[in-house]
C-alpha cells in the first residue's frame, strides 16, 4: 500500500467500512471492490502464481482476471465486477496467488 | 418445469437493450442476461446511478442514453443483472443458457438467443504492459462511471476515439495529463481521406471528432507519431519508453492508460458455432450476421458490438432491427406497417456503417503493435513471452491451437481473450501467412471460471 494514485472525484460521498486485510478503511460506497482498493492506495491485488510479480486490474470491465481477490471469505472473486458493500471484508490482497 | 422464453438477450447495452424493448412489445416473452449490477453496457455504464456531478463530466454522449434506458426499465421484459453466462448449449427447446448468479449456475432455456455482450479492448502487448500501473482507457473510463474515481495524474497512449473522449473527461475533471502519446500512424491520415465523404453524412459525429482531435493538439502535452512504446520499472510502473522519428525518449510516470480500439467479444457465438470471419479493416474476427443479426446458426442473432464494431448509435438501430425481425418471424405482429419501418431503419443502418468506415481507416491500428518480441509477455495469464511463442510458431506450429498445448499461452482464466489476436498475429508473422489463415483459438466451456463444487451443485434440466 503507498499513496495512491487515484483521487475520489464527488464531494460529500456517503462513505462505509470496508475491511482490506484485516484493517478497517472508510471507503466511498459507491464504488468497485477494485476503484476502493485504488482509492485506498492499493495498486496489485495479485500476486502472479506462475512469476509470483504483483499485478494490478488491467480492464476493470471482468475480462483480464488479474484483479482476483478474496471477497468475505470466498476466494478468487473479481474486485471490479463486486460492488462494495458496508463492513465487507477483502484479503489476500496483492498477496493472493491466484 | 423451466420457463421456456421466446427470446433470450445476452447482454443490456444499447443493442440489448433495444432489442429487448421492440420484441417485448411485439408480445414475446423476452429474459435480457447482463453480467453489471445496472443497465446501459459500457457506455452507459452506471447511468441510472450517477449523479449530476458525474454525468456533467462524462458528457452529452452519456446521457444521451436516458430514454433508451428508461424505455428499457418500462419494456415488459424480465432483466436479471449481474449474471455472469458460462455455458450456451443447443436444448430441445432451443437453447440452454448456464449462468452464474449469486454464486450458482442455474440455467435458462429459450428458443431463440440474441449475443449482445459487446466487445473488449484490443489487447496491445507491448513491453512491460503486465505491470502495476498500466490499465486500458476503458478501466479508466469504467473507474470514472461506476465509482467516479480519478487519477491524480496520467499517461494516455495508443489510438481512437476513446482515448480521445477520455483526455477530454480528464481534462474536464482536473486531471493532469501528463501526455497524450498518440500511435495512430501517419499514413492513416492519407489513407482515411477519401472517407471524408462518408464522414461528411453525419456532420454532426465528425465535428465531434474533430474537435476531439484538435483539443488535444492544443490543450497538450500531446506528441504525435509515437510508436514502440515499452513500459519501465520493475514492481511497479516508473515510466514509459517511446519511438518518434527514430529518436527514443522516456518520460516519468506511474499510471500509463493504453488504448488501441475494440475487438468483438466472439467467444459466445463460437461456442455456438456461428461462422466467423476475419474483418481486415477492423483487425478483428467478426460473427458473420445478416442486416437483422442472423448468423449461420438458426436461432441465433448477433447484434452491436458482439458483432461489428460500430459505437452505441449503430448498435442500437441494429438491435432494434433485429428485436423487430425476431418478432415478425414469430409472426406475433407482421403487418405491413413493421414491414415499412423495417426498410427504413434498414437504411439508415447501412449508412451508419458505411460512414464508420472513415473512424476504421483513420484509427486503424499500426503494424509495430501486432510484432511483440523477446520477453514482451503476450500471454498474461500463463505468463508467456512472444520470445517463447515465436520460437514454437518459427519451428512450424500449426496454429495457435496447437501452440496453446505446447505452450499453456490461451490456457488461462481468461480464456484467450487477452492474448488469442496476438498469438495469431505471431504465428502469422513467424510463418509468413496471412492472420485471416490462422484459425483462431478453440472456445470450451466454462466461458467464465466455476468451481467444481458449483459445477456439482448444478440442477438437472
Amino acid at each position: 500500500m503507498t499513496d495512491s494514485l487515484f483521487r475520489h472525484g464527488l464531494e460529500d460521498a456517503p462513505q462505509c467500512v470496508l475491511i482490506v486485510n484485516g484493517v478497517e478503511h472508510q471507503v466511498p460506497m459507491q464504488s468497485s471492490v477494485a476503484a476502493a482498493l485504488h482509492y485506498l492506495g492499493y495498486l496489485a491485488t495479485r500476486a502472479h502464481p506462475v512469476s509470483g510479480e504483483p499485478r494490478a486490474p488491467f480492464c476493470h470491465m471482468g475480462v483480464c482476471f488479474e484483479c482476483l481477490v478474496s471477497i468475505d471469505g470466498q476466494p478468487q472473486q473479481r474486485a471490479c465486477l463486486t460492488q462494495v458493500m458496508p463492513n465487507m471484508s477483502i484479503d489476500q490482497v496483492g498477496v493472493g496467488t491466484y | 418445469m423451466h420457463k421456456i422464453y421466446d427470446y433470450l438477450v445476452i447482454g443490456a447495452g444499447p443493442a440489448g437493450m433495444a432489442a429487448s424493448i421492440e420484441a417485448s412489445k411485439a408480445g414475446l416473452s423476452v429474459l435480457v442476461l447482463d453480467q453489471a449490477a445496472s443497465a446501459g453496457g459500457q457506455i452507459y455504464r452506471n447511468l441510472a446511478q450517477a449523479s449530476d456531478q458525474q454525468t456533467k463530466l462524462l458528457g452529452p454522449d452519456y446521457v444521451a442514453g436516458k430514454p433508451l434506458l428508461a424505455r428499457f426499465m418500462a419494456a415488459n421484459c424480465d432483466y436479471q443483472p449481474l449474471v455472469q453466462v458460462w455455458h450456451i448449449e443447443t436444448h430441445e427447446h432451443g437453447f440452454a443458457v448456464a449462468a452464474m448468479l449469486h454464486g450458482k449456475s442455474i440455467t435458462f432455456i429459450t428458443s431463440h438467443l440474441l449475443l449482445a455482450n459487446g466487445a473488449m479492448e484490443r489487447p496491445m502487448a507491448i513491453a512491460g504492459w503486465h505491470k502495476p500501473g498500466v490499465m486500458t482507457a476503458g478501466a479508466g473510463q469504467v473507474l470514472l462511471k461506476s465509482s467516479a474515481l480519478l487519477p491524480k495524474q496520467v499517461v494516455l497512449a495508443g489510438s481512437g476515439p476513446l482515448l480521445l473522449l477520455l483526455a477530454q473527461q480528464y481534462r474536464a475533471a482536473g486531471v493532469t495529463i501528463m501526455a497524450f502519446l498518440d500511435t495512430t500512424p501517419g499514413v492513416n491520415y492519407w489513407q482515411a481521406m477519401p472517407w471524408l465523404v462518408a464522414g461528411l453524412t453525419t456532420p454532426k459525429q465528425l465535428f465531434k471528432g474533430l474537435w476531439l482531435t484538435l483539443a488535444q493538439r492544443i490543450k497538450g502535452p500531446y506528441i504525435s507519431g509515437v510508436s514502440h512504446l515499452e513500459v519501465m520499472g520493475n514492481e511497479q510502473v516508473s515510466g514509459v519508453r517511446y519511438t518518434v522519428a527514430g529518436r527514443v525518449y522516456e518520460l516519468e510516470c506511474k499510471l500509463l492508460m493504453l488504448h488501441q480500439g475494440l475487438v468483438a467479444e466472439t467467444q459466445m457465438a463460437q461456442l455456438l458455432g456461428c461462422t466467423q470471419a476475419w474483418n481486415e479493416t477492423q483487425q478483428c474476427w467478426q460473427t458473420q450476421a445478416d442486416a437483422a443479426g442472423q448468423t449461420s446458426v438458426s436461432g441465433v442473432q448477433v447484434v452491436g458490438d458482439a458483432g461489428h464494431i460500430g459505437g452505441a448509435d449503430l448498435a442500437q438501430l441494429q438491435g432494434r432491427v433485429a428485436g423487430i425481425n425476431r418478432a415478425k418471424n414469430a409472426s406475433l405482429t407482421g403487418s405491413w406497417l413493421s414491414n415499412r419501418v423495417n426498410l427504413g431503419l434498414l437504411f439508415r443502418l447501412k449508412h451508419l456503417r458505411w460512414a464508420r468506415g472513415l473512424v476504421d481507416r483513420l484509427y486503424r491500428p499500426a503494424a509495430w503493435l501486432f510484432k511483440p518480441t523477446g520477453s514482451t509477455i503476450v500471454c498474461r495469464c500463463e505468463q508467456v513471452s512472444a520470445a517463447t511463442i515465436s520460437a514454437i510458431a518459427d519451428g512450424g506450429c500449426a496454429g495457435v491451437n496447437q501452440l496453446k498445448r505446447f505452450t499453456r499461452a490461451g490456457m488461462g482464466a481468461c480464456q484467450g481473450r487477452q492474448c488469442g489476436p496476438n498469438l495469431a498475429y505471431l504465428v502469422a508473422h513467424a510463418q509468413q501467412r496471412s492472420v485471416s489463415e490462422v484459425e483462431p483459438l478453440s472456445v470450451r466451456p466454462p466461458l467464465s471460471p466455476i468451481s467444481l463444487g458449483q459445477l456439482a451443485k448444478r440442477p438437472r434440466l
